[in-house]
């Protein structure tokens, strides 16, 4: 097979089949599957979107500066999903694969560590976006979110995806047993859920918790979501996108090399 | 046919200047080392392998036949020495050097989330081959390895047998120059086993190159044209199997079945007669003699059989020499 040999460069850079080959097994692993993922980019969130807007929002009421409560929480459910599903693919079922050989087989072909990480946390992205697409189409359809908002909001999910895929990928090349790994979920992914200005402000928090809400990663995201969602950005859009930016900077190179740590030995 | 009747390229020949070797060799070793922590898991090991040969690495568990075959397929740090594909020096080279080879590991590590066909397609791909390249030569390997009417079915409803089969085929996608098989039958029932052989013969009669381990004698004796004999970490000795064998066991042999006497009578006349043995379970097994073991009138009862020395005499010897050298 010559072709291979003269496509293959040294390390250094990324071949784009490597990425192009994994992202395409993953998703067709996911498409296999799509009756239960229909359930997972679909009803769960749908659930959870109705019973926060409907039931909670009907306690609530008006919410200075965002509209009704369904408008100011819409978008940071949309977010929150999206990193669950990033947290998910990158953690869960990457360790899956970790124990299944599938890397060790992906190795054998001419592909680096470098491009099975770029490849992971861009089937993350993925994820994260069906997932921002299914559920922010619901609350279009409510009147929660303007139409216009979904491409604002789907360039958020990209960063969602990175960010906590590059973290999944952390926890899943550390981890010694799926018992570990599970505390990605209730260390991490449950308290961003919850704390990051999701279902309410920061500003309600007490004073000295406040400033750990601002640091937490999914807060930038959240504010970048709902300032793409009233159309309504300003300095602290910079400071949430700097952020980010900071946080996938850092989290890929040492995803790599955890990762090489966990694959190579 | 299916495997790699690929051309010589003649970049191989500008990456080392000792060109004619290189067009010869397909794995050379020198010196080749291993370590994990404080263990040599793979001590100085060199040897080479000329291009169409199969080579196979025997030994103990532990000897190191995994490490050295997962240094050769880039999963796993070469700790010092040198290793070189088609000339090609592994640690520098390590894509272009995985580009040419196809590698089935110890785990089959097969795809349990895809079918059949999916597996071949998606490393086919992953390879380097287009979409319909890649359909195209699915149905090939699936074919020669009898696995066409699997094609749809995932890969849990596969027996053991039928699993290794597809842990080979899809390293033939790319249609690699060498071939690692880590244990290629372990597991397998016998009918599964002689299936394998003949894909791996009829492999080796494409001119493809294959680096394989195995604890199998006959598997050994019926597929490698040499090997080497491995003991922690290092080569005890190397050669084709009938050199082995007249080196390290004689030409003849044989096995006494003690069927009740006293074990005690049997060693007092074996080393009457000067004969190097070793027991082996209930059996006495007898190498070592030139021509046939002469008789042992003394040894009543017992059951005495005949035979050519084989590759399983020479292990023993040398594998029972190995561990001496540790304990000492
Ligand atoms: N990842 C690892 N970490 C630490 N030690 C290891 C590791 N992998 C292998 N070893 C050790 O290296 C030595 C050689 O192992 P290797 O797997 O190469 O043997 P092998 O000849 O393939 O044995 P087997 O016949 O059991 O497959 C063994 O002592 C093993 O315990
Ligand atoms: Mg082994």
């Amino acid at each position: 097979m010559t072709t291979a040999t003269a496509l293959v460069p040294e390390t250094g850079f990324i071949r784009w089949r490597s990425v192009h080959a994994i992202w395409w097994r993953h998703l067709l692993a996911l498409s296999r599957v799509w009756q239960v993922a229909l359930t997972w980019f679909v009803i769960e969130p749908a659930v959870v979107l109705l019973a926060v807007a409907l039931g909670i929002g009907q306690l609530v009421g008006e919410m200075e500066g965002f509209g009704t409560y369904a408008m100011f929480v819409a978008p940071g459910i949309v977010i929150g999903t999206a990193m669950f599903h990033a947290i998910f693919e990158c953690s869960w079922s990457t360790f899956e694969r970790i124990g299944q050989s599938y890397y060790e087989t992906a190795l054998t072909a001419p592909v680096t560590i470098h491009e099975i990480v770029f490849a992971e946390l861009l089937f993350a992205v993925t994820r994260a976006l069906i997932s921002t697409v299914a559920v922010a189409g619901f609350a279009i359809a409510f009147g929660w979110i303007p139409l216009s908002a979904l491409p604002g909001l789907m360039l958020v999910s990209v960063g969602v995806g990175t960010v906590f895929g590059g973290i999944g990928l952390l926890f899943a090349a550390l981890s010694p047993s799926m018992h570990a790994l599970s505390l990605v979920f209730t260390l991490v992914a449950t308290p961003l859920y919850f704390f990051s200005g999701t279902f309410f402000p920061i500003s309600v928090l007490p004073d000295w918790l406040q400033p750990v809400a601002w640091i937490a990663p999914l807060t930038p995201l959240v504010e970048l979501a709902r300032g793409m969602a009233l159309a309504d950005l300003g300095w602290v859009h910079v400071y949430c996108g700097l952020y980010v930016l900071g946080l996938t900077a850092l989290l890929y190179p040492l995803a790599v090399r955890l990762m090489r740590r966990r694959l190579m030995k | 046919m299916l495997p790699a009747t690929r051309d010589l390229d003649p970049a191989d020949a500008d990456a080392n200047p000792e060109t004619e070797s290189i067009l010869v060799t397909a794995i050379e070793a020198r010196g080749l080392v291993k370590t994990f922590g404080t263990l040599r898991a793979v001590d100085g090991v060199s040897f080479r392998v000329e291009r169409g040969e199969t080579y196979g690495l025997l030994g103990p568990n532990g000897a190191g036949k995994t490490s050295i075959m997962r240094m050769l397929a880039g999963l796993s740090p070469i700790s010092g020495g040198e290793l070189f594909l088609s000339g090609l020096n592994v640690a520098e080279h390590s894509r272009a050097v995985r580009a040419r080879l196809g590698v089935v590991t110890q785990a089959d590590g097969l795809d349990g989330e895809l079918s059949v066909r999916q597996n071949l397609e998606v490393f086919g791909f992953l390879v380097g081959l287009s979409r319909r390249q890649a359909r195209v030569r699915a149905d090939e390997v699936l074919g020669f390895f009898r696995l066409g009417d699997r094609a749809s079915s995932e890969v849990d409803e596969l027996s053991g047998g039928m699993r290794r089969r597809l842990a080979i085929a899809r390293a033939l996608m790319g249609e690699p120059e060498v071939i690692i098989l880590d244990e290629p039958s372990t597991g397998l029932d016998p009918e599964s086993r002689i299936r394998v052989w003949e894909e791996l013969a009829e492999l080796k009669r494409a001119d493809v190159t294959l680096l394989m381990s195995t604890h199998y004698m006959d598997e050994a004796e019926t597929l490698c044209d040499r090997i080497a004999i491995m003991h922690s970490g290092r080569i005890l000795d190397e050669g084709t199997p009938p050199e082995l064998v007249s080196r390290h066991a004689g030409s003849a042999a044989m096995d006494i079945r003690p069927n009740g006497s006293s074990r005690e009578a049997i060693r007092r006349e074996l080393d009457a007669a000067a004969l190097t043995y070793r027991e082996v379970g209930a059996l006495f097994r007898v190498t070592g003699g030139n021509g046939a073991p002469p008789r042992l009138p003394a040894l009543e009862g017992v059951q005495i059989t005949e035979r050519a020395a084989n590759l399983e005499d020479v292990f023993l010897a040398l594998a029972g020499r190995g561990l001496q050298e540790d304990q000492a």
